[in-house]
């Protein structure tokens, strides 16, 4: 990941300019929960079905009907709070949001107001190295809405096209502190919560196909200043990289207004990632009144301590703790334990590889290295991988043995993406043993000075350096088979041999 | 004119549903009789807005090929039953009395419709009521006006207006009605039948529109206490797609109702009592009420309901802001009326201008400016704590008491148009209905009497929590006493 | 309290209800007579009272568990729509 670079001509002012100030970022997050069913209805909650057709009398909001609570939408959102160590709420309430859009059946959206799920809590980000806390205000519960679609009309005349399948799809929204300081700790901000979700199984995380959506609010004060600027609000951002790009635009943006002298405006920003601006909503943004009040349909949800430690305890293993266990038992770097325990998968990946070869710095190191480069390339994740752990295990236990090289490890790992065997039948199949045999490196180092009188004689002659042209001619030869201290050695021994 | 036909209409419900189980009677012939008097009386009181002759016909048919077949048929088999238009009828036209619902067929019946058929009840129709149901006298209705079956120039009540006028005229043996603030009391007092409210929770609203959720109730309308029994255990009881609907509703044991109120104490709020506006012969029928239950062996017990007084304040507070949240859907995007103007917004305006009465739109207003931003906190909230006091009233009345004994309305009918262009006193009318719909605790409303007009008056009991039964019990005693109930309208008395 | 017009129609805004210009100064009188009525809870001393908003007492129920079921009634529902594009509903453009 990189940081925004302006052009190296702007940059020194701008950098002045934000010295003196300090940008003050909140983030909204909506994660889709990965129940079978919609919160208050049975309709499926699959993604990518025909237009209306995981719709129901409930999620329609056609006249009579009333919502039914699904249980395991709360267990996912108890898992959430739990898992970021909010307090969960052993009360909370639902309440209706009041507004009109064609994409709101009911005309309100089923939400938590004044009493909320989960209060309180962190998610810990790891920013240019340095550790940081970043608070959680609240998760609650709430319904999705559907889809609005905007098409052109023929003659001109516009007209939107609403699909409700979303429309019940239970979402938690998860609001952070205003604790984020830059575009990127909220780029880490969001890895990190999208890797818990994703741990705990409860969302898929992905910003482009909408399962995690994020508004920022961002505002400027001077440093050292204990209050607030004002600020606004940016929506549309699809990506992770575009939510990092749109604050940093808009803390620019807020430095030099303030800077000129120029108030801020709490308005709402839509983010236009073909221009890379953040922009006013062109229609007058009213604050809306949404008329919050509690829910009559449904009961206050009333969660036992015993059910509450029930969840907790059948928490899986977390980001942080496993990182920090894997730090501990096997030895690596926290950086190396950080990139394996990206998922939970990839962890169990490498703990196995670990187990298999004996060889933890190591296993990290393939993992690291070739198997994610792979993996980058194709955009498989790990339980797709073509290698199996225990024939990466096999593989990386052969290179600690020595049983053959590094280079040649390589060329076997690349055979095993493509067949099937393990890397000792690969490495017979394929012959790629290792040469070690003195005799044999020897003959190898004549075939070699023969083939190149030139550069043997030069290095006879005192050059030094030819004596590497020698190895690498030698090591192509034999396909990277020869073990390269005896073959050093064996070449030495020739090249004073035929002095 | 067959002598079944005039039979029929005046047997109770349990008489028939006895009957057509035993074989004694057809379900057809039966439902025949209450569709020739509905031809003939419901073009005058204007009771329906729906009438389901062919569908009637055909459920009794395939009731009596169940039991040609040996089947056992269900507590109101062969029972014609209307139900108030605010109550989905899959396939039916279901208006709320409204036309921004003109046409609207609902894709699935509601609960109690389900619960009807499975008992073996024949709906014959779609009963008038006020836009909504809102309204207590059915004159906000977008259609016209029902009549009452006592005196065709007089309201029949509201919101439920059609519902309790088709009992009334004997147009359906039963009916389900609505009550939010006194919506099945009030017009079963006006047309001298009986009205439950039930517990809040004790039906099921899946299926009812709502007007305001946390009021609603769906209740049954009766000649006979027993026969409300029977209708309130044919619906009655937790639905899992009603989260608000509770497992303490069971069915009443109608022989418990016969136990008389020896030992029973009977709690009079003398504060509420005290209010001028009164009828003098309502007042007088309550004070003889009270004196027969007490030789009939109950005894009377002083208590007081001292925040009722704010009762309508507080109900046009929270029910206007419930309704006008409820309400939003009504939109044209997905079903209903959409009137076509221009962009969005104005579509909304124009649907929602056009398809709303004037009340609905006034509630609809009221109700906003009530959760609105920064009047939240003085209307609304304010709203609920005294919600909170009524209740506790209710409960502390009712540690000394097993039923409050009070009116269900401080008038009798009054005439069509009287009250229409005054919507404050119209409201006003509420003021003995609407504190049991705060507290949510049952409440009914019985035939107790008549007025010098001749125009019935009824009484209300509540009671404690799921406690129906107890209600039933000591109007069954006064109906032992008394014959209000049995008087019938002159409308119903003529012959074909 | 009385209400100006000004008011109803920003409440006639927010609830997207047209109200008729020959209609606005009656509905503002008659809103005004209303919210004045209930303005008596205005005296009431409410300090320590927790607001009813639910009713129901007893055990909570169950909640429902997490199965997908296909709605059999979907087309009937969609068939109520005033206008349709293929699978979708169609509204005028959202400004």
């Amino acid at each position: 990941m990189s940081e925004v670079r302006p052009p190296v001509a702007e940059a020194d002012p701008k950098a002045a300019a934000r010295a003196k100030y300090e940008p003050v970022i909140g983030l909204e997050v909506h994660a889709q929960l990965k129940t079978a069913s919609k919160i208050f209805c049975s309709c499926s909650t699959e993604f990518g079905a025909r237009a209306n057709t995981q719709v129901c009398p409930v999620c329609l909001g056609l006249p009579g009907v009333l919502p039914v609570l699904n249980e395991r939408a709360v267990l996912f959102a108890v898992m959430t709070g739990l898992a970021v160590g909010s307090t969960i709420n052993r009360r909370s309430v639902f309440a209706r949001k009041n507004y009109f859009y064609p994409d709101l059946p009911k005309g309100y959206q089923i939400s938590q107001y004044d009493r909320p799920l989960c209060e309180g809590g962190a998610v810990e980000v790891l920013a240019e190295g340095v550790r940081k806390r970043i608070g959680l205000v609240r998760i609650h519960l709430e319904e999705d809405a559907g889809k609005s679609l905007h098409p052109e009309g023929k003659e001109g005349v516009s007209t939107t096209r609403v699909d409700l399948n979303r429309a019940g799809v239970p979402l938690i929204e998860i609001v952070s502190e205003p604790d984020l300081r830059s575009g990127a700790e909220a780029y880490h901000y969001l890895t990190k919560l999208k890797q818990i979700l994703v741990y705990l199984d409860v969302c898929d995380g992905n910003m482009e196909e909408g399962s995690l959506r994020c508004d920022a609010n961002v505002s400027v004060r001077p440093r050292g200043a204990k209050e607030f600027g004002t600020k606004t609000e940016i929506k549309n951002l699809n990506s992770f990289r575009y939510v990092e790009k749109a604050i940093a635009f808009e803390i620019d943006r807020q430095v030099a207004r303030v800077e000129a002298g120029e108030r801020i405006v709490q308005e709402t920003l839509l983010w236009d990632s073909a221009r890379n601006v953040a922009e006013t909503m062109r229609s007058k943004e009213e604050a809306h009144d949404y008329r919050y009040f509690p829910e009559p349909d449904l009961l206050p949800l009333d969660l036992t301590p015993a059910w509450i430690d029930g969840v907790r305890a059948t928490l899986p293993e977390l980001p942080d703790a496993l990182r920090e266990r894997l730090v501990r038992e096997q030895g690596i770097p926290e950086y190396d334990a950080e990139v394996l325990t990206e998922t939970r998968a990839l962890a169990t990946y490498y703990e196995e590889v670990a187990t298999r070869s004996g060889q933890p710095k190591l296993a990290s190191n393939w993992i690291m290295t070739e198997v994610n480069a792979v993996r980058n390339k194709t955009g498989q994740p790990i339980e797709s991988f073509p290698i199996d752990a225990g024939r990466l295990g096999d593989l990386v236990g052969m290179i600690a043995a020595e049983k053959i090289s590094g280079k040649i490890a390589k060329t076997v790992f690349e055979r095993m993406l493509s067949e099937a065997d393990g890397p000792e039948a690969i490495v017979q199949k394929h012959g790629l043993l290792p040469i070690d045999d003195e005799a044999a490196l020897r003959a190898l180092a004549r075939e070699v000075l023969a083939a190149n009188p030139g550069p043997a004689a030069e290095f006879r002659g005192g050059k030094e350096k030819t004596f590497a042209f020698l190895v690498g001619q030698a090591m192509k030869q034999s396909r990277g088979r020869a073990h390269p201290e005896k073959l050093q050695a064996a070449l030495r021994a020739v090249l004073s041999e035929e002095a | 004119m067959s002598p079944a036909t005039s039979d029929w209409v005046e047997r109770s419900a349990e008489e028939i549903a006895e009957s057509v189980r035993e074989g004694k009677a057809t379900a057809e012939e039966v439902t025949r009789a209450f569709l020739a008097r509905a031809d003939s009386t419901a073009p005058r009181l204007a009771t329906f807005l729906h009438r389901m002759p062919e569908e009637a016909l055909a459920s009794a048919r395939a009731l009596d090929a169940r039991r040609a077949r040996g089947e056992r048929l269900g507590a109101l088999a062969g029972v014609p039953i209307a139900l108030k238009d605010n109550i989905c009828t899959r396939g039916i036209p279901t208006t709320c009395g409204s036309r921004i619902l003109e046409g609207y067929r609902p894709p699935y019946d509601a609960h109690v419709v389900e619960r009807l058929a499975a008992s073996g009840a024949v709906v014959v129709g779609k009963t008038n009521c006020d836009e909504f149901a809102m309204g207590s006298s059915t004159e906000n209705s977008a259609y016209r006006p029902t009549r009452n079956p006592w005196d065709l120039a007089r309201v029949p009540g509201g919101s439920s207006g059609g519902s309790a006028a088709a009992v009334s005229a004997r147009e359906a043996a039963l009916s389900l009605g609505s009550d939010t603030g006194g919506s099945v009391r009030q017009p079963a007092a006006f047309c001298g039948v009986y009205g439950l409210k039930p517990t809040y929770g004790a039906v099921s609203r899946y299926g009812l529109v709502a007007f305001a959720s946390s009021l609603d109730q769906i209740g049954p309308f009766a000649r006979t206490a027993r026969d409300t029994a029977l209708l309130f255990n044919a619906i009655c009881g937790r639905d899992a797609r009603d989260m608000t609907s509770r497992p303490e509703a069971v069915p009443i044991a109608l022989d418990s109702l016969e136990r008389g109120v020896k030992g029973l104490s009977i709690g009079i709020p003398r504060d509420i009592l005290a209010g001028e506006g009164i009828a003098p012969a309502i007042r007088a029928c309550f004070e003889r009420a009270a004196a027969a239950l007490r030789t009939a062996g109950a005894s009377l017990v002083d208590v007081t309901l001292p925040h009722a007084k704010h009762a309508i304040a507080t109900y046009y507070l929270v029910a206007t802001a419930e309704a006008s949240s409820n309400l939003a859907r009504y939109d044209g995007v997905r079903y209903g009326l959409r009137a076509k103007d221009g962009n969005l917004t104005q579509m909304y305006e124009a649907t929602r201008g056009q398809g709303f009465g004037r009340e609905v739109k006034r509630r609809i207003l009221l109700g906003t400016y009530a959760l609105s931003a920064g009047y939240y906190d003085a209307y609304y909230l304010r709203a609920q704590k005294v919600r909170t006091l009524i209740r506790r009233d209710f409960a502390t009345a009712l540690e000394k008491a097993d039923a409050l004994l009070f009116p269900v309305t401080p008038t009798t009918a009054f005439p069509i148009g009287e009250k229409v262009d005054d919507p404050l006193a119209m409201y006003l009318n509420d003021i003995f209905s609407i504190p049991a719909s705060l507290a949510g605790v049952p409440a009914l409303s019985f035939p107790a009497g008549f007025d010098e007009a001749g125009l019935p008056i009824g009484l209300q009991l509540a009671g404690r929590p799921f406690q129906e039964e107890t209600l039933l019990r000591v109007a069954r005693a006064y109906e032992a006493a008394d014959d209000a109930a049995a008087r019938i309208p002159a409308i119903a008395k003529e012959r074909a | 309290m009385p209400i100006d017009v000004s008011t109803v129609r920003k409440i006639a805004a927010l609830a997207r209800l047209r109200v008729e210009p020959a209609e606005e100064e009656r509905m503002a009188r008659e809103l005004g007579a209303i919210l004045t009525y209930v303005e008596q809870l205005q005296a009431l001393d409410l300090e320590e009272i927790e607001p009813t908003s639910q009713v129901t007492e007893g055990a909570p129920p169950a909640l429902r568990p997490d199965e997908a079921r296909p709605c059999e009634v979907r087309d009937e529902a969609l068939a109520e729509a005033p206008d349709r594009d293929g699978d979708y509903f169609r509204v005028p453009q959202v400004v």
